[in-house]
């Protein structure tokens, strides 16, 4: 019983948390990339899975709608929206890292700005992008499931009551 | 159960089932409107690239016109002079700015690469490019300055200021913005990258020359 309440008490403060950390791993990676929209497209095309066109235009999209996702997590609007959008964007960004990986290509992921060509003397680090991606993929599926945090703008939005129909 | 009682639970019902509506309706607009706001942003991504984007016809200086070989060799540890003197490939120069970030402040390879275009415009590509990486400068330091890129150029005989002027203007950092995106087109990210005919072909001599023949 009191271990119930416990969680019932600590969980949406632990999502809380969630949120707050995915919103600034996502304003860090899209800030590092929006004064170069150019090198962006180079670091998408550099994972050669779609012509340089198509690359380019999804590494100008990419860094504005990382913003603009933090922007939603950290405020805590449409909370189950937003956390399913970076669910869906960090499945995506492991199946690219996997990919590069199994091609033995060797590459910069430019998760965080950069891209392409790696620094001197540095080797491609895919296990740890992967477990980082795969830990930021976790808190965004509890934080999916857990959509009504502490200090957000939905408790506003959307009334206070539970769970139920959160966005 | 009294009629009365009935009469107050079923207003409850209804009142519980008016809010709920109520709920999901407003969930289903903010959803919409934050969906709105991410699709947005991509597009909003999407118009600033495209104002960003160097003119295609840019000024191509003269040593830098064709490509008729189809050698395509990243700056990296594959001599290919000897090539050059047998004439077995013509080789063309095509400066690309892939490290561009890794300078700090940012931008020095564009600096550098166009001011290279410029020693192109006064005939003296070869020996500028060879002059700028005898002083290639560690990754993550500043570079040579503007002052030293002019300086650089006094050495090798360009002393007029029409050179100065066209280092410090930075006028072909458009040619290298055009250089380093069609580099990307054919898939060079990184240092060595070595194509022949469009293939690929490991960056060493021998496979070079076996591909070459």
């Amino acid at each position: 019983m009191a271990y119930q309440r416990l969680t019932i008490v600590i969980r949406p403060w632990l999502a809380t948390g969630a949120r707050l950390v995915l919103a600034v791993v996502f304003a860090l990676a899209g800030w590092a990339k929006v004064s170069d929209l150019a090198g962006s497209g180079r670091a998408v095309n550099a994972y050669q899975l779609m012509p340089f066109g198509v690359a380019r235009v999804i590494g100008a999209a990419l860094p504005f709608v990382e913003l603009a996702l933090a922007v939603l997590l950290l405020v805590g609007l449409a909370t189950r929206l937003a956390a399913g959008f970076a669910a869906g964007l960090l499945t995506v960004f492991l199946v690219g890292i996997s990919s590069v990986w199994a091609r033995g290509l060797s590459i910069d992921c430019g998760c965080f700005g950069g891209g392409g060509q790696l620094a001197a003397g540095a080797h491609p680090n895919y296990f740890w992008d992967l477990v980082r991606d795969l830990a930021l993929l976790a808190l965004a599926v509890f934080l999916f499931l857990t959509p009504r945090t502490p200090v957000s703008v939905d408790n506003y939005v959307l009334g206070t009551t539970a769970d139920e129909g959160a966005a | 159960m009294s009629s009365r009682a009935k009469a107050k639970q079923a207003n409850r019902i209804v009142r519980e089932q008016l809010a709920a509506e109520q709920r999901r309706r407003r969930t289903t607009v903010v959803s919409i409107v934050a969906a709105a706001v991410l699709v947005l942003a991509g597009l909003i991504g999407f118009g600033v690239y495209l104002n960003q984007k160097p003119p295609s016809d840019v000024a191509v200086p003269a040593h830098s016109t064709s490509d008729h070989t189809g050698i395509q060799v990243s700056s990296g540890p594959v001599p290919v002079d000897h090539l050059v003197a047998k004439k077995k490939i013509t080789l063309v120069y095509h400066p690309i700015a892939i490290l561009n970030d890794r300078s700090n402040p940012p931008g020095y390879s564009v600096r550098a690469g166009s001011a290279a275009g410029c020693a192109s415009a006064a005939g003296r590509f070869l020996e500028y490019t060879k002059a700028l990486y005898s002083k290639q400068p560690e990754e993550g330091s500043a570079g040579l300055s503007d002052d030293e890129l002019v300086q650089l150029g006094t050495g090798i005989g360009l002393s007029d200021s029409g050179f100065a002027q066209c280092v410090r203007a930075e006028t072909y950092s458009a040619w290298m913005a055009n250089n380093t995106d069609a580099a990307a087109a054919k898939n060079i990210n990184e240092t060595p990258t070595l194509l022949v005919k469009g293939k690929p072909v490991t960056a060493t001599v021998q496979a070079l020359r076996s591909a070459v023949g």
